[in-house]
């Protein structure tokens, strides 16, 4: 007779044996469309991730480059006009992080584009101020007590608790009012907990919040090499 | 202008780090040669230069604010410059981070304002909207000074091409405010590459 192993308990299973787990995104093709398009397709992302990372390079050995980040429910991405007879390198990761509590925004009417002139914006700069962390940081920890100070008539300070260890690194995630999805406004190095926000005309009544975020282990490396640029003799 | 990185249940966009040391990734069909040309390091006004970071720490809207490297200047064959540049702090906007001079003038200006619109300054092309504070963006431009084609590279894909005349280039990047900029803005570029065919 058959024993069913539910997935999970066989990834368990071989987690303890050491086995790896499966690699995210395994299946992932690269095809090109044109001589100078690639599209990127796979089957499935790593179970429970918050979204995927896609990232490119043109030498095997890197630098590799974080191309996109897509939600957890992407399974394709098209690389347009590409570098003529290239080849380019491409891997697919899962993005793993919770996000802080949601915070609003509220800005009055926008004036100029611009920062006053002379004024000083020391305080936008990405800072660690311990004495914000409230908790022993963990894997994973979600950040903590967002606040949001408005500091000029298009200028944002956050501020909150790190509570995370190991990650690799940071976003502050807007939602603008009337968007039907959350985008990335800054990506901020791990640890710090304070950073200026100069908004754009879209963000002046918006939700914000934080993450903190670890790459999961990349797909199978996948490649395509370009052709001729369109008009090219 | 919306920005471009999208997350859970979100939209896609660019966004970019690098996470290894860079190698020879020389773009297009050689072959190529690398070489490394000379440079000196250029501060005017509040801008600062320390290695490969480059800083403008004023929010002044006038005058000569710029931190840079010039590098030598070249007249032949095809030549291709890469690098990564990450946007740590940019409080101001209209920032120039790379130009290609010619002998009249700056020939290519590649700059970003708030939100990260990469732009082309002369006649204001949008190239890219990927250069969100924080996230690296790598940048090749291939000049061929042969027939004055240039092409500028985002990320792997050609996002602006344009023809000029001959005579001497030569490449800069940094951090320099437009015209119509102003910073602060702090910029660490990494991974930078010459070569030549």
């Amino acid at each position: 007779m058959r024993t069913t192993v539910p997935a999970a308990a066989l990834l368990a299973l071989l987690t303890a044996c050491g086995a790896p787990p499966p690699a995210a995104a395994d299946g992932l093709t690269a095809t090109l469309t044109s001589p100078v398009d690639v599209t990127l397709r796979w089957p499935a992302a790593e179970p429970g991730a918050a979204g995927q990372i896609v990232e490119f390079a043109t030498d095997a050995a890197g630098p590799w480059t974080i191309l996109a980040f897509l939600p957890a429910d992407a399974r394709a991405y098209d690389h347009p006009d590409l570098m003529p007879e290239t080849t380019f390198h491409y891997r697919v990761r899962p993005l793993r992080g919770e996000a802080s509590p949601v915070v609003d925004v509220r800005l009055p009417p926008a004036g100029a584009d611009e920062p006053a002139a002379d004024t000083d914006l020391g305080w936008a700069d990405p800072r660690t101020e311990p004495a914000r962390n409230t908790g022993a940081p963990r894997p994973g920890g979600a950040p903590t007590g967002l606040a949001a100070t408005v500091m000029t008539r298009d200028a944002v300070r956050f501020t909150w608790s790190d509570n995370a260890a190991g990650e690799d690194g940071q976003l502050l995630e807007v939602l603008p009012a009337g968007a039907a999805a959350w985008t990335v406004a800054m990506a901020v190095d791990p640890d710090v907990n304070a950073v200026g926000l100069m908004t754009l005309a879209t963000e002046r009544r918006a939700s914000f919040r934080v993450r903190a975020v670890t790459y999961g282990p990349a797909s199978p490396v996948v490649r395509a090499r370009t052709g001729r640029a369109p008009g090219d003799s | 202008m919306k920005r471009p990185v999208a997350l859970i249940g979100a939209v896609v966009a660019a966004l970019v780090l690098t996470t290894a040391a860079p190698a020879a990734a020389v773009v297009e069909a050689g072959p190529w040669t690398s070489y490394s040309p000379s440079f000196n390091v250029q501060e005017r006004g509040c801008g600062s230069v320390n290695g490969l970071t480059f800083v403008l720490t004023c929010s002044t809207a006038s005058g000569d604010q710029r931190a840079e490297r010039r590098y030598a200047t070249y007249s032949s064959g095809v030549r291709q410059f890469e690098g990564y540049f990450r946007i740590t702090s940019m409080p101001g906007t209209r920032i120039s981070l790379k130009q290609t001079f010619g002998p009249d003038g700056p020939f290519f200006m590649l700059a970003v304002e708030r939100g990260g619109r990469l732009y082309a300054v002369h006649g204001g092309d949008t190239l890219a909207t990927g250069a969100t504070v924080g996230t690296t963006v790598r940048v090749n431009t291939v000049h061929n000074t042969g027939n004055g084609a240039h092409r500028t590279y985002i990320n792997g894909s050609n996002r602006h091409s344009q023809t000029g005349g001959s005579g001497g280039y030569y490449d800069k990047f940094g951090a320099y405010r437009t015209s119509s900029g102003q910073g602060p803005a702090t910029v660490v570029w990494s991974g930078v590459q010459f070569w030549r065919r």
